[in-house]
């Protein structure tokens, strides 16, 4: 049997994500994670004012206040190829969207306010993205 | 705030690239780094199992060079970002690698060999069916050695004084395994060797070359073992036996038989811990680990030159060969 306790997470995939909250947006049901709870309760606020808007819905959130990220504030790039996009702003904060499987992932540094994380770094990634119908096909092989 | 979208329309450049075993379809829109990469990389062993995508658009506005590296991942997804510009996208699920880079580090050959095809290759290889082992490989006769280490044991001064004494070169630091058809395979990248400043006093051909600060930041010979030492490279074998090197004070040498579980433990410790989305790739990986630790598995202790010590190795794998016709 592998010792996983011994395995390294030099990722910081494994951080604890003590916050958690379940909504239901309309029929979907929307799975939020975080270890910070002003991030955590944003993305909620986020989800629910979505949903009023009737805006697509993102099923899984898992966002980690990244306090050991670098706080550099050097310019935001948006970098995506059709499935996954992702926006890096400064080095520190990087969040992952993978429009097929419905999920926004994503580590904030620590100069990156809850309220600049979901009022502007989050809807400018979302929205950047294409229409979900002109995606490519998933492929796992 | 800058959007870079990638259009496979735009990227004309493709080619076939291996490495380590793993195949790869690049695309891009840099001439450049097409033909860097095609130089780095080995002949194609045409698996569809280990095959990833690399799709790379390179900014030629950009003349960024590589900063440090910062690496995050959650879920299947890990991205390394090398400055501003330069940010590597690795897609677990999809087996893809998606990357903006600088005018600059497209051209950076030391870049890509040193750094991006080994990160590579140590976070896509679960998907891949590759485990990277912090271990030397060298092959003599169709007989692959393994042979394992911390930092600073000697793996890279042993695997100099083993290829000179007649063995194959594969790999000095970081080997790749992978099962193919239920047999586990080694295989090395064209990385360098490299030695720290006092393997001068054991090699003659390093008086012609000089120590520099390495990307990690350590003072060392980082030198291409054909041009320096003109031994035999191979690109990949069937390792037989696992060393574990460790380097004692005292003159002399011993060998002791290491338990399938010791070895276990040491190959789990040195890799991370996968997420519950890539389960598949865990199990595999986990089949793989038994594989390599059902080698015969030995500690080899040793206090003096790594001549000596090839010597020592030379004998041991002579004995274990004559122990298997006997």
């Amino acid at each position: 049997m592998t010792t996983i306790n011994k395995q390294p997470d030099l990722l910081h995939r494994f951080v604890s994500t003590p916050y958690v909250f379940g909504i239901n947006c309309g029929s979907q049901r929307v799975d939020i994670q975080s270890n910070d709870l002003e991030v955590a309760l944003g993305v909620r606020s986020l989800c629910i004012r979505r949903q009023r808007e009737e805006q697509s819905t993102i099923t899984r959130w898992k966002l980690i206040r990244d306090g050991s990220a670098p706080s550099d504030a050097d310019g935001e790039l948006i970098f995506g190829h059709g499935l996954i996009r992702t926006l890096h702003a400064g080095r520190g904060t990087i969040l992952i969207y993978d429009q097929e499987r419905s999920e926004l992932l994503g580590f904030v540094a620590p100069n990156v306010s809850a309220r600049k994380l979901v009022t502007s770094l989050i809807p400018t990634l979302i929205g950047s993205a294409p229409a979900r119908s002109d995606l490519p096909a998933f492929t796992n092989k | 705030m800058s959007l870079v979208s990638i259009d496979q329309s735009a990227l004309p450049y493709m080619a076939e690239l291996c490495f380590a075993g793993a195949d790869c379809y690049l695309t891009t829109n840099s001439a450049d780094l097409a033909e860097v990469l095609q130089q780095l990389s080995l002949s194609l062993e045409a698996t569809d199992s280990t095959r990833f995508m690399m799709q790379v658009v390179v900014d030629e506005t950009s003349t960024e060079q590589a900063d440090n590296p910062h690496f995050r991942g959650l879920h299947h997804v890990v991205t390394a970002s090398f400055g501003h510009t330069n940010v590597f996208v690795f897609d677990l699920l999809r087996r893809t690698l998606s990357a903006n880079v600088s005018s600059e580090v497209a051209k950076d050959s030391r870049f890509w060999k040193e750094k991006l095809i080994p990160i590579t290759l140590g976070i896509l290889g679960s998907a891949l069916g590759l485990i990277p082992v912090h271990s030397a490989c060298l092959e003599s006769e169709g007989d692959g050695l393994l042979i394992a280490g911390a930092s600073g044991a000697g793996k890279s001064t042993l695997s100099v004084a083993l290829s000179l004494a007649g063995f194959n070169y594969i790999s000095d630091d970081w080997t790749y395994l992978s099962l193919r058809d239920g047999v586990i395979v080694a295989h090395g990248t064209s990385a360098p060797v490299k030695l720290l400043p006092d393997a001068d006093q054991h090699f003659q051909a390093l008086a012609e070359c000089s120590p520099h600060i390495s990307m990690n930041g350590e003072l060392a010979y980082e030198v291409d073992i054909i041009e320096t030492f003109g031994v035999a490279v191979e690109c990949g074998c069937e390792p037989r036996w696992l060393i574990f090197l460790e380097r004692v004070l005292p003159p002399g040498s011993e060998f002791s038989k290491l338990s399938s579980s010791e070895a276990r433990d040491y190959l789990t410790s040195n890799i991370e811990r996968l997420p519950s989305q890539l389960d598949k790739a865990a199990r595999n990986r986990d089949q793989l680990i038994e594989a390599i630790s059902a080698l015969p598995c030995w500690t080899f202790r040793y206090g003096g030159t790594p001549q000596f010590a090839s010597e020592q190795l030379v004998k041991f794998v002579a004995d274990r060969r004559h122990e298997v016709s006997a």
